[in-house]
């Protein structure tokens, strides 16, 4: 590796190497690959996030790790890296979205809501004069990945984005620490005419296969768009439910006492 | 004596929502005071496949908002890769006349064209962005002589139905019917306002069902009408199934 | 508004008139120019003024259409107040090789947009690109540039007639615009009084007229124009120039006059001023 040589070029975040690469760019990338894995698949009916809710500490509430937001009534995301960071993003997201439906009385496309999040994503590094800037610029990239679902008269759509501002639409994809691993396993059971139902079940074994924890209600997340019940969080008797679907999955047992 | 930066320019639009329809039309005549400034100057324009704007009051603000309305929907087009939609063209020059509370565009507005489930439809607005979708709804110097007409004509009110148990629905008129409305309007009100004449501008927007015989007819009879299709080839180009809009021009008065 | 301007409200009750179709005050209920007309002072703003009234001053503007192009015409004289102070003044501008702009109200801000417009043409000359500013580019300018101003409630105080041919697609521009950014084009057009003396004969002579007009006819219906303008219009002057414009290019004739005929006043009684 040629971690070490890299020195002079990646002290600047808007500074070019001669091969013509953003090393702080690439560095955030990177710090995804630390966070914990969050899986999307989408189907014809709706999309189905997954995410891992590592606990640090038995002594942490596992609920209050929040690693899926509501961005609008029909868009939502899951995020792995520096979750703080997304919450700056999801902000933004959200007030797009109100603006949108403010000054165009309808909701704010799924395309067009990754489009501002990665706009938002761009704006670090230093300005020739940061007085003359209106708005502050950020010191660095942001260190978190998100999947967006949405749905909308497009149908519904998977979005990822990432550090440097680039988003794409996946049928499926997983991001964080188990994303290679996560990866392959959605390529090979992805299939186009899943059910929500069967994307429950997908996105809850990949996530199986990835965690180091024993899999159960506390330590996943759930969540789907669909065009009836718009997005939300499956609640907790719903993510049992699920798991419960899971092939020889016992069934959670309740906590000794 | 300080500066007055408005003025009235006379003249009148009207629009009227059909079933699978919506006809929006406007005189052509300027005015400022007694003085007929022009005999054509335009005040319909069309937006889009499904949308066509009326603004009337002072002139140079209308003609400025709707620049504006026209860059908005080209920057739209850019960032959400797709045509505005009507609902949300009438919100947007909602805020786009609110923006300008305390210093108001003097401008009457009225959008028509063909909603998301693609019936006709009219949103009516007052200068500072009130709006709201209506049937039917007429604007400018003549908009006294003329709203109490369509209220009986498009509304039937103080009509009493043939068959009681099954009164008219305003906004099911045909196409050659509404038409009449618009023309009957336009003369009657070149009659009694000296501000109202020289031409009548119509412009029909129509969804993929609307039968065109109303159209096909008028083209074939009347002898000083002006029919034209316009943006033919952006019509065809999208396919059978898109909404096409034409332009009816037809001669009033000039005195 | 300046309501007693309007007709509309000839005949009513003052508070009547100033009523708009719902029974509301206009310019009470929509504050209109509020905002900027309380704009933030500042250690000069005394010293700052609006043009509020046009001071040195030139009277009407004509145009007409005719089968080449356009031919405008415009007296020498500027006014102050009633006084006739310039009697060698041109309200006749060219503006790159095939337009042509006529100005009416104040002669400072006529002279402020001249060099506006020499900068713009200047600027598109530099480009050195093989495109140059057509008669309805330079009226959109214009148009942009009057409404912008009426806008900051500091206009220009003109009427400007823009005449033109595109060199290329051979189209004629006849249009006008004002201090407020009002703006229309036709077939023909006077400015001020001319809109109440000149237009009538205008419309008749050249809009009513069934063959196409030739340059001398024009020439000729535009002196007349002037002539019947000169006898009404007390603050015109028998000395006026001619502007043509064709396909081929533009001309701004030396200055002329017309033969006028003043026997008739002599006889007409009851208008005031006579003693018997």
């Amino acid at each position: 590796m040629c971690f070490l040589t890299r020195s002079e070029y990646d002290r600047g975040v808007s500074t070019f190497s001669p091969e013509g690469r953003l090393y702080q760019v690439e560095y955030a990338i990177e710090a995804i690959k630390l966070g914990s894995t969050a899986v999307g698949v989408a189907t014809p009916h709706g999309v189905v996030l997954g995410v891992e809710k590592r606990s640090q500490s038995p002594l942490l509430l596992s609920t209050s790790i929040e690693k899926i937001l509501t961005i609008d009534s029909h868009i939502g995301c899951a995020m792995s890296g520096l979750t703080a960071d997304a919450r700056t993003m999801v902000d933004h997201a959200r007030v797009v979205g109100q603006n949108h439906r403010f000054s165009y009385d309808e909701p704010l496309l799924v395309e067009s809501c990754s489009q501002s999040v990665c706009d938002l994503a761009l704006r670090f590094g230093e300005g020739v004069d940061e007085q003359d800037d209106d708005e502050q610029m950020m010191s660095r990239p942001f260190g978190v990945s998100l999947l967006l679902a949405g749905i909308d008269e497009r149908g519904p759509q998977l979005y990822h984005t990432d550090p440097s501002g680039t988003f794409m639409r996946y049928d499926a994809k997983a991001i964080g620490s188990g994303s290679e691993a996560a990866q392959s396993e959605l390529l090979d059971k992805y299939h186009k005419n899943l059910s929500l139902e069967d994307a429950q079940v997908l996105v809850l074994g990949v996530l199986k296969q990835v965690m180091e924890e024993r899999l159960d209600e506390h330590n996943v997340q759930l969540a789907q768009v669909t065009q009836e019940e718009s997005f939300r969080i499956l609640p907790i008797n719903q993510l049992q439910n699920a798991i419960s679907r899971l092939p020889n999955q016992q069934p959670t047992q309740e906590p000794q006492q | 004596m300080s500066f007055s930066p408005y003025t009235q320019n006379g003249g009148t639009i009207l629009a009227i929502a059909g079933k699978d329809f919506c006809v929006v039309a406007g005189d052509t005549r300027q005015s400022e005071g007694f003085s007929i400034q022009s005999r054509y100057e335009t005040k319909v324009w069309r937006l889009n496949e499904k949308a066509t704007i009326a603004a009337n009051g002072f002139a140079a603000d209308c003609k400025q908002l709707v620049k504006r309305v026209k860059w908005r929907l080209e920057t739209y087009k850019h960032a959400h890769n797709r045509e505005m939609p009507l609902k949300s063209i009438a919100r947007m020059v909602q805020t786009m006349l609110y923006g300008k509370r305390f210093f108001p565009f003097y401008s009457y507005v009225i959008i028509g064209g063909i909603d998301d489930d693609g019936t006709g439809a009219v949103y009516g607005f007052d200068p500072v962005g009130s709006y709201e979708r209506e049937t039917c709804r007429a604007a400018g110097a003549a908009q006294s002589l003329l709203q109490p007409f369509l209220d009986n004509q498009i509304y039937f009110r103080n009509q009493q139905p043939a068959d009681p148990t099954n009164p008219p629905i305003p906004g099911t008129l045909p196409l050659d019917n509404v038409l009449a409305i618009v023309t009957d309007s336009f003369t009657g009100a070149t009659e009694r306002h000296i501000e109202v004449g020289d031409a009548l501008e119509m412009y029909v927007v129509t969804n993929s069902n609307c039968d065109l015989g109303a159209l096909q007819q008028i083209t074939q009879s009347a002898t000083k009408t002006d029919l034209e299709q316009v943006a033919r080839e952006e019509a065809e180009f999208n396919g059978p199934k898109s909404c096409k809009t034409f332009k009816l021009l037809r001669q009033l008065k000039k005195d | 508004m300046n309501m007693s301007n309007n007709f509309t409200s000839w005949g009513r009750p003052f508070t009547d008139a100033k009523m708009d179709m719902y029974g509301g005050d206009v310019t009470q209920r929509y504050q209109l120019g509020a905002q900027q007309m309380t704009v933030p002072d500042d250690k000069f703003s005394e010293g700052v003024q609006k043009t509020q009234q046009p001071i040195v001053t030139g009277t009407s503007v004509i145009g007409l259409k005719f089968k080449d192009g356009i031919m405008l015409a415009a007296d020498n004289l500027a006014s102050y107040g009633s006084l006739a102070r310039f009697k060698d003044i041109q309200r006749l501008y060219g503006v790159g090789s095939n337009t042509i702009i006529g100005a009416a109200g104040d002669m400072s801000d006529f002279q402020h947009v001249q060099h506006q417009l020499d900068t713009l043409i200047t600027d598109e000359y530099c480009h050195d690109d093989g495109h140059s500013l057509g008669p309805a580019q330079i009226y959109e300018y214009m148009s942009t540039l009057m409404y912008h101003r009426r806008s900051q409630l500091n206009p220009l105080w003109n009427a400007f007639v823009v005449g033109g041919v595109d060199p290329k697609s051979g189209e004629s521009t006849l249009a006008y615009v004002d201090l407020l950014g009002t703006t229309y084009s036709a077939p023909t057009i006077g400015t001020g009084y001319a809109s109440m003396i000149a237009i009538p004969l205008l419309r008749r002579l050249v809009e009513d007229r069934q063959e196409p007009l030739n340059k001398e006819d024009a020439l000729d219906i535009i002196k007349t124009c002037m002539k019947v303008l000169f006898y009404r219009d007390a603050r015109s002057l028998n000395k006026f120039q001619v502007a043509t414009i064709t396909k081929e290019g533009s001309e701004i004739s030396q200055s002329m006059s017309v033969d006028t005929e003043w026997g008739f006043a002599e006889g007409i009684r009851g208008y005031g001023g006579q003693t018997q």
